[in-house]
C-alpha cells in the first residue's frame, strides 16, 4: 500500500492543511514533526486517557507501599527505634511520596509503550530523515481520491509531495 | 480594549466601611486585651506584606523568564506592591507593642534568660527597628523603580525602559529572596525566641509567591467581572492555575520538611515549637491548615480541566486566603498564647486591613493604564492559547 507523504517546512501551513483534510474526512495515518505542537496534537489525536491511568497507578502505589510498610514495620517485625511509636506515619510520608512517583512513572511509561506499540528494536517508521531536523510530514492512507488530496495539499502550501510505502 | 480602570462609586465607600470596622476592632481590642491586639496587628501586617511581596516577585519572574502570556495582567501584581509603603508604616508602629509580642523585647529579660541574653546583640529593640527600615527601604525602593520604568514604557516606543524593568526585576528577586527571608525570621520566628529553624526564612519567602498568585487571581477575576480584561481567556487562567498547583506542592513539601526533621531528631530545643501545635490545643488548626493549603488545592488543581475554570480558581483562591491567615496564625499565636482565641478582634482587624489593602491596590490600579502599552510581549499575551 502506498501512502501520500506531504512535507511542510511551516507549522502553520501544516495546521491549515490538517484542518482541511479533517473537514473532508480524509483517512490520515500520522503526522511527524521535530517537536510536539499543541495545535497538531489537538487535531490528530483523540483525547488521551493516559492521565487517568496515571492516577490509578498512583492510588495503587500509595496503597501498596503503605500496606508494605505497615506489614514490615508493625505486623511482621515491630522494632522500636529512637523511642518512636511502632506505627508512626510521618517517616512513611517520604517513602510513599518517592515510591508513588517512581511506580507511577514506570507503569505509565510501560503503558504508553504498550499502547503506542513502541518497543526496543522496532524498525524505523520515519517517512523522511528530515523530520528530525526542521520538517513536518503528513502521511495519508488509502483514499478514494488521491489526486484530489494531492491538489489540496499543494494549495495549502506543502513543500514536497511524494508517494511512499510506509508500514 | 478597556485600558483605564474607573472604580465604582460605592467601592471606596465599602473600603472605608471595612477600615471603620477595623478601627472599631482595634479600639475594642486595646480596651479588652492589648497583647492579643498587638499580636493580631503583627499577623495582619505580615499577611498583607506577604501578598505585596508575592505580587512583586510574580511580576519580576515574568521579566526574567521572558514570559509573554502574562503581559496583559502585569499591572495587577505590580499594584499589589503599592501596599508596601503603608505596610512599612504599620510595621514601624509595632514599636509600641514590641514587648507584648516578642519575649526578647521585654525589659529586663536578659538578666533572667541566658539564651536571650546570648542573642541580645542581634535581638534588641533599636537594631530590630533599623532592620525593619532597611528591609522596607530596599523593597519600596526597587518596587518604586519597577513601577517608574513600567509607566515610562507606556509613553515610549523605545525598549530602553523595558530592559531597565528587566534589570531591576533581577535585582528584586535577589533582594526579596535574601531580605524577605530575613524579615520573616525577624518578625515571626523570633516570637519563639528559644527556637530556630534554618528552613523558616526560605519557606516563608517562597510561600509569599503562592498566596501572591492567589491574590492576583482574585483581583483579575474581579476586574474581569466588571468588564475589564476581556482578552484574558482560559489559557491565562490555566497558567495561573498551574502556578497555584506547583506552589501547593512546594508548600506541602516545605511544611513537611520543617516538621519531619524536628519530629525525627526529637531534640527538646526544637520540639518546643511543635509541642503545642502538633500535640497541644492547636492540633485542629495544625491539620486544618495542611488540608486547606495543600490537600484541597493539590487534588482540585491536579485535573487540567478543573484548573481552567475561573469559578474553581475563584473558590480555591478564596480558600487560600483563609489558608494564609491560618498559616500565619499558627506561626505567631502558639508562641504568645496558650489557647486558641478567635473573636471580633481577629475578624474585625482582618477586615479593616483588607479594606486598607484593597483601597491602596485599586488606587494604584486606577492611576495608570490597566493594560501596559508598548509592551513587547503584548501581542503574544492577547493571543495566548494552549
Amino acid at each position: 500500500m502506498t501512502n501520500i507523504v506531504a512535507k511542510f517546512r511551516d507549522e502553520a501551513k501544516l495546521v491549515s492543511a490538517l484542518t482541511m483534510l479533517k473537514n473532508n474526512k480524509v483517512n490520515l495515518v500520522d503526522v511527524y514533526g521535530p517537536y510536539a505542537t499543541h495545535d497538531i496534537l489537538k487535531k490528530v489525536t483523540r483525547e488521551s486517557r493516559m492521565p487517568y491511568a496515571s492516577v490509578l497507578y498512583g492510588i495503587f502505589a500509595i496503597v501498596f507501599i503503605f500496606g508494605f510498610m505497615y506489614y514490615t514495620s508493625v505486623i511482621d517485625y515491630p522494632l522500636s527505634y529512637g523511642g518512636k511509636p511502632i506505627f508512626s506515619f510521618p517517616p512513611m510520608v517520604i517513602v510513599i511520596f518517592l515510591f508513588t512517583i517512581l511506580l507511577t512513572t514506570i507503569l505509565t511509561v510501560l503503558t504508553f509503550h504498550a499502547r503506542a506499540n513502541i518497543f526496543p528494536g522496532k524498525p524505523l517508521k520515519n517517512p523522511d530523515p528530515a523530520i528530525t531536523d526542521d520538517t513536518f510530514a503528513l502521511v495519508i492512507g488509502q483514499n478514494y481520491n488521491p489526486e484530489e488530496i494531492k491538489e489540496w495539499l499543494k494549495e495549502s502550501g506543502a513543500d514536497e509531495i511524494t508517494e511512499k510505502e510506509i508500514q | 480594549m478597556e485600558t483605564t480602570y474607573t472604580p465604582k462609586k460605592n467601592m471606596n465607600l465599602l473600603f472605608a466601611a471595612m477600615i471603620l470596622v477595623g478601627i472599631i476592632a482595634l479600639v475594642a481590642g486595646f480596651v479588652s486585651d492589648a497583647q492579643r491586639t498587638w499580636a493580631n496587628i503583627l499577623l495582619n501586617n505580615y499577611f498583607f506584606i506577604t501578598l505585596a511581596i508575592g505580587g512583586l516577585l510574580f511580576y519580576s519572574i515574568q521579566f526574567i523568564t521572558n514570559s509573554g502570556w502574562s503581559a496583559i495582567i502585569q499591572r495587577v501584581p505590580q499594584s499589589l506592591g503599592a501596599f508596601l509603603p503603608v505596610g512599612a508604616i504599620l510595621m514601624l508602629l509595632l514599636y509600641f507593642g514590641l514587648p507584648s509580642v516578642y519575649e526578647w523585647a521585654q525589659p529586663g529579660i536578659t538578666e533572667t534568660d541566658k539564651l536571650i541574653a546570648h542573642k541580645a546583640p542581634f535581638l534588641n529593640v533599636p537594631f530590630f527597628m533599623i532592620r525593619i527600615l532597611i528591609y522596607f527601604a530596599l523593597f519600596i525602593g526597587i518596587g518604586y523603580l519597577l513601577r517608574k520604568y513600567a509607566l515610562l514604557q507606556d509613553k515610549s516606543d523605545d525598549l530602553k525602559y523595558f530592559n531597565k524593568s528587566r534589570y531591576f526585576s533581577q535585582v528584586f528577586i535577589f533582594v526579596a529572596a535574601i531580605f524577605f527571608s530575613f524579615a520573616s525570621k525577624d518578625w515571626i520566628m523570633t516570637i519563639d525566641s528559644h527556637w530556630y529553624s534554618t528552613l523558616f526564612g526560605f519557606r516563608n519567602m517562597v510561600l509569599s509567591m503562592y498566596y501572591g498568585v492567589a491574590a492576583i487571581v482574585l483581583i483579575t477575576l474581579y476586574l474581569r467581572s466588571q468588564g475589564y480584561f476581556r482578552e484574558v481567556n482560559d489559557a491565562h487562567f490555566h497558567d495561573l492555575a498551574r502556578y497555584l498547583f506547583r506552589f501547593s506542592i512546594v508548600w506541602g513539601y516545605l511544611w513537611f520538611m520543617q516538621f519531619i526533621i524536628i519530629w525525627y531528631a526529637n531534640i527538646p530545643e526544637l520540639t518546643v515549637y511543635y509541642e503545642p501545635r502538633f500535640l497541644g490545643s492547636w492540633q485542629p488548626l495544625f491539620y486544618g491548615e495542611m488540608f486547606i493549603n495543600f490537600v484541597i488545592p493539590f487534588l482540585v488543581m491536579m485535573s487540567d480541566d478543573l484548573g481552567k475554570k475561573p469559578k474553581v480558581l475563584l473558590y480555591i483562591s478564596l480558600l487560600l486566603m483563609v489558608g494564609l491567615w491560618m498559616n500565619i496564625y499558627m506561626q505567631i499565636m502558639p508562641g504568645i498564647f496558650d489557647t486558641m482565641k478567635f473573636g471580633f478582634v481577629e475578624a474585625g482587624l482582618w477586615i479593616g486591613y483588607a479594606g486598607l489593602f484593597l483601597g491602596v491596590v485599586f488606587l494604584a490600579l486606577g492611576k495608570a493604564s490597566l493594560v501596559p502599552k508598548h509592551h513587547p510581549f503584548m501581542e503574544e499575551s492577547l493571543h495566548h492559547h494552549i
